[in-house]
């Protein structure tokens, strides 16, 4: 039986962190060299643990599914960075940037910044970064995570790696849904199979929807690129009033124009946190007042803006950003106002993690979007940029060493049996995907399962609608392993076979992610069940039942995952409901 | 205007670093007009892989044209005719129906093909390796706000900083240089205060290294910053210049 | 440690070098127009002229430097080009159009500094070791190039060949000023200041240059 320990430090929680570091096993300087760590992922968290690991004198060996580290998704996240400045008067303090983070209220150069100083290693020769490499299978040594199996992408070689401690920061799973604003690229991949080795998954159901995306404008639309949120502070959010009213923007009347969130939370107006602005604009979409060819977008204006401040003002502020809208729409925001439409942004929930970033199995750690934690169950904008970096830069070294110190590992060889064993595992997936040669191509289930997702699970679910998911997800799963269509061969660059590998992980993936919603009959940040809404619309938790982390373990091929409750205590808050009229 | 295009495509096929390569012939009909230029080639893809051909590879990631990964030559200018604008942000808008469109990979010795229109751009991790940083430990780094940078050098030093390590100014440069690549780096760093203590030493191990992966040499032909999806301008590579210079001479 | 090259091995130091002798040759180039203008006013100054200068021991310094930044200009100008050539060894199937295409002049800097190398050999031997025709004014005897240039200039084809090669010459100058400028690290954010440099500097040479032979050959000269 899995006991969840959390193993939080003791102390006020300005000293929890201190007094972990204080308590923490120290591994000599001269010993560090003989510890091998491997890190999967190279983004932002990833890259900024690998260099950190390396330059305390760890041997590292970095891996990197891309042809270079800076390509991370990491680099698109350009709004900003929260935490706790020094400025002088602001009155700030890690206590309220903490409060604000739990009450649920800038990136490339950042990820720019953890390139370099992974680059810097790679130069000093101190750390290894394996290009092109992608993690497909965790292994586990007695109960311990002692390496990987890596497909080499350019050759197809499956290449297998023993170390000490392997360190996960692979991203979150938001492609689930297919369409997201997330890079096509990122999957959920190594997550799961290290979940199939023994991690417990938390909370999968609860995934972040980004209210201001550009809506899909047809069926060949890969994905949905996001206008950052810093618009919606000039920005209105409006619809027709009358269904179906089909007219250009400019002739609707104002007072035939609903400005919903301005009405309906007289407080916030546009500025509504982002589950609250995405719903309300799914809402207004259902009712058949969407706009655009797809009925499935609602306007953001300017006008008013530019009006009261200026085109220059306004220029100087989003130029940028409307240029971008412009090049991707072809519609200038400065003349007509913006099309926009909730889009799947960031996955809270992933691989269940202590304090110590440690997974259930130990010498696994997992850190950024790829863990569970930090954000609960709806995550701030630009706190992930936070976690990134912190957990990077000084938990996951401090955490890792302490590991080590504490531990007497055996050495383990790649020639090991369980070494070869994942291998063969792998290779056998790989084949099988190979010899299928059905009539769907791997983008038509993986399309398949996004409008299940989105439709079922995405911004809203009910009973009813999660049940049916289910069902149609695992036969989804079924058609998929008789009629996929995986051209070419193993032994070389093959992205159809990449690509599938990632989608069949996904379909399972989004099965746990249904169940989980499913259980969890409550409202809860990114996670809003229809049957659990105030007289308003509002969204109601059930603080009695489901003050819980729902860690899901894997039990084996086609048997149902077992839940494991980590109570919730909260020490430093209070719970309340939120409320932004 | 149509809202769909029939089009010709020549799309450059090569099986690995190995193969010769050539160009091959495909036709496509009903493109949108509103899909990228990724997307046509993603609806090609899934019209190959049905009628049991090998999908065309490219690198594609992010397509919001900031990770630098896509980048394809169209029509012979890199990231397509539209300035600013990188693979992924250029929309079949701009093309005509009946159009034949002409793409190949980013061409350069020390960009070696790996397949079809991807290529090995790992050359330029080197140069980066080889002092594109500074020499701070992580997690050591002093207080921001207590390094005062003006707002006109902050901004010289982000307008260097927005390279996206794509590679079009090589592909697009006559001579497959790397100039612009290194000068947008080496500028930005020499810009802030946290770059001085390792200016030289910094801009001599990265010409360096640029030089020893036989990327060729800059005449100033104004082909980079024409292809640069992110507007970088040609006088980095002035700067470099520069920097080279006092290096040698002050080392 | 760190590795490095020797500045004047990077392509950069070749690169300066270039553009250094390349601006070296084109202050020669200036001074060398002004004082043929000395054609229009008449046999007697521009004899005169072309003795002072050709009289003076310093005269040998002078061409020894002249024929050094050239041979270096050359030698190391082949050399990039060789190395450039080979850094993308399978050409593009179609070139730049639209706002993507970069200049033609820019681009084809190496031929017409083949053609100008071709020109300045024969230049010499049409000239500096051409005919010997002598005058004397009042007791100084002294070599009539006067003559000579008027003769060649009296001969269409060879007024076209110069006029064409004078051409060429200003499309060399019109990418080269600004683009040594630009090597040598002298351009700032505003570079177009050393795009018009350049323009500017090519235009005045070259009318300077074209605007000898067109008089002389459709004024005949004085004899």
């Amino acid at each position: 039986m899995i006991k969840l320990d959390a193993k939080i430090p003791e102390g006020s929680i300005e000293k929890k962190w201190e007094n972990r570091k204080f308590e923490n096993k120290l591994v000599n300087p001269a010993n560090r060299r003989k510890y091998k760590v491997i890190v999967v992922g190279t983004g932002l968290a990833g890259a900024s643990a690998a260099a950190s690991l390396a330059e305390q004198g760890y041997h590292v060996q970095a891996f990197c599914f891309h042809e270079s580290p800076r390509r991370a998704h990491s680099i698109a996240a350009q709004g900003g960075i929260n935490a706790a400045k020094n400025y002088q008067n602001d009155g700030d303090s890690v206590y309220r940037l903490f409060y604000d983070t739990a009450r649920g209220q800038p990136g490339q150069q950042l990820l720019l910044g953890a390139y370099s100083a992974l680059e810097r290693q790679a130069g000093l020769k101190t750390l290894e970064i394996s290009y092109r490499h992608e993690m497909l299978d965790l292994v586990v040594v007695d109960g311990r995570a002692r390496g990987i199996v890596a497909r080499n992408l350019e050759t197809g070689e499956l290449t297998t790696h023993a170390a000490d401690a392997v360190l996960l920061a692979t991203g979150g799973y938001g492609n689930v849904f297919y369409l997201s604003t997330n890079a096509k690229y990122s999957n959920a991949t190594a997550a799961w199979r290290a979940h199939k080795r023994g991690a417990l998954f938390a909370n999968p159901c609860f995934t972040q929807i980004h209210p201001t995306c550009i809506p899909v404008s047809g069926d060949y639309q890969s994905k949905l690129t996001l206008m950052s949120e810093s618009l919606r502070n000039d920005g209105r959010v409006w619809v027709p009033k009358n269904k179906g009213d089909k007219r250009p923007p400019a002739q609707i009347p104002e007072d035939e124009r609903d400005y919903y969130l301005e009405r309906i939370y007289p407080a916030f107006g546009n500025l509504v946190p982002r589950d609250v602005a995405s719903r309300a604009a799914k809402y207004q979409c259902d009712q058949g007042r969407g706009v655009g060819p797809s009925g499935l977008a609602v306007y953001l204006d300017f006008k008013d803006a530019i009006k009261r401040v200026g085109h220059d003002v306004i220029a100087s502020r989003y130029g940028n950003l409307f240029q971008m809208y412009d090049k991707i729409t072809g519609d200038n925001p400065y003349e007509t106002p913006m099309r926009i439409y909730p889009a799947v942004h960031y996955t809270m929930g992933g691989l269940w993690v202590d304090y110590n970033l440690m997974s259930t199995i130990p010498g696994l750690f997992v850190t950024g979007e790829a863990n569970f934690s930090d954000h609960g169950a709806n995550r701030l904008g630009a706190s992930a940029l936070m976690q990134g970096l912190a957990d990077g830069y000084f938990v996951a070294p401090y955490c890792i060493a302490n590991y080590l110190g504490g531990e007497k590992l055996k050495p383990v060889k790649t020639s090991d049996d369980s070494f070869k064993a994942s291998v063969n595992e792998v290779q056998s997936g790989v084949d099988r995907l190979l010899k299928i040669n059905g009539k769907q191509t791997v983008d038509e289930f993986h399309r398949k399962l996004g409008h299940i997702m989105w439709d079922k699970c995405g911004m809203a679910r009910n009973e009813a609608g999660l049940k049916q998911a289910i069902g149609e997800i695992r036969q989804l799963r079924e058609q998929f392993w008789q009629d996929v269509k995986v051209p070419g061969s193993g032994a070389d660059v093959n992205q159809e076979l990449e690509k599938a590998g990632r989608v069949a992980d996904f379909i399972e993936l989004g099965e746990l992610m249904c169940i989980d919603a499913l259980e969890r009959r409550e409202s809860c940040g990114g996670h809003f069940r229809e049957e659990m809404q105030t007289s308003d619309g509002e969204a109601q938790r059930d603080d009695d039942k489901y003050a819980y982390v729902a860690a899901w373990e894997y039990a084996g091929a086609g048997k149902p995952e077992a839940l494991h409750k980590e109570p919730l205590a909260f020490d430093n808050i209070h719970l309340a409901q939120r409320s932004y009229k | 205007m149509s809202e769909t295009l029939n089009l010709k495509l020549k799309v450059w096929r090569q099986k690995n670093a190995r193969d010769e390569g050539k160009l091959v012939d495909y036709t496509l009909e009903g493109v949108s007009t509103h899909a990228s230029f990724l997307e046509m080639l993603d609806v090609l893809n899934e019209k190959l892989i049905k009628q049991g051909d090998e999908p065309v590879a490219f690198d594609h990631d992010c397509r919001e044209g900031i990770c630098g990964s896509c980048g394809v030559m169209i029509n012979g200018a890199a990231h397509g005719a539209q300035l600013g604008t990188a693979t992924c942000q250029l929309h079949m808008r701009h093309f005509k129906d009946g159009d034949t469109i002409v793409v190949e990979p980013f061409r350069a010795r020390a960009f070696p093909v790996v397949k079809d229109l991807m290529v090995n751009r790992t050359a330029f991790d080197r140069i980066i390796a080889a002092g594109g940083f500074i020499s701070v430990n992580t997690g050591s780094a002093p207080e921001a706000n207590n390094l005062p940078v003006g707002r006109e050098t902050a901004e010289a030093a982000f307008d260097s900083a927005a390279c996206i390590g794509c590679g079009a100014c090589v592909a697009a440069c006559k001579n497959a240089s790397a100039m612009l690549f290194v000068g947008a780096k080496v500028s930005h760093l020499a810009h802030l205060p946290q770059g001085q203590p390792e200016r030289f030493r910094r801009v001599t191990a990265m010409v360096a290294q640029m030089d020893s992966e036989k990327f060729g040499s800059c005449t100033n032909t104004g082909a980079c910053e024409a292809a640069c999806p992110k507007e970088i301008k040609l006088t980095n590579i002035a700067q470099l210049n520069r920097e080279l210079l006092r290096a040698s001479l002050c080392r | 440690m760190t590795n490095s090259i020797p500045f004047l091995r990077t392509t950069i130091g070749k690169k300066m070098l270039v553009g250094l002798s390349g601006l070296g040759f084109a202050f020669f180039l200036l001074t060398h127009m002004a004082g043929n203008l000395l054609l229009l006013v008449g046999p007697e100054a521009y004899n005169e002229y072309s003795y002072k200068l050709t009289s003076t021991k310093l005269i040998y310094l002078a061409e020894a430097g002249l024929v050094l930044m050239f041979a270096l200009h050359v030698f190391l100008t082949i050399q990039l080009t060789a190395a450039n050539r080979a850094a993308r060894k399978t050409p593009y199937e179609r070139g730049a159009g639209g706002p993507k295409r970069t200049s033609f002049v820019a681009k084809t800097l190496i031929l017409s500094g083949l053609v100008l190398l071709v020109f300045t050999i024969l230049h010499l031997i049409t000239f500096k070791y051409g005919t010997v025709y002598t005058v004397t004014y009042g007791t100084t005897e002294m070599r009539d190039l006067y003559t000579l240039v008027v003769e060649k200039f009296r001969e269409p084809g060879y007024v076209a060949w110069y006029v064409f090669a004078m051409l060429i010459l200003g499309a060399h100058l019109s990418h080269g000023v600004s683009a040594s400028l630009q090597s040598l690290g002298l351009t700032t954010v505003r570079n177009c200041t050393a795009k018009k440099i350049g323009w500017a500097f090519a235009a005045l040479v070259t009318i300077g240059f074209i605007i000898q032979p067109l008089y002389l050959f459709f004024s005949g000269g004085a004899s």
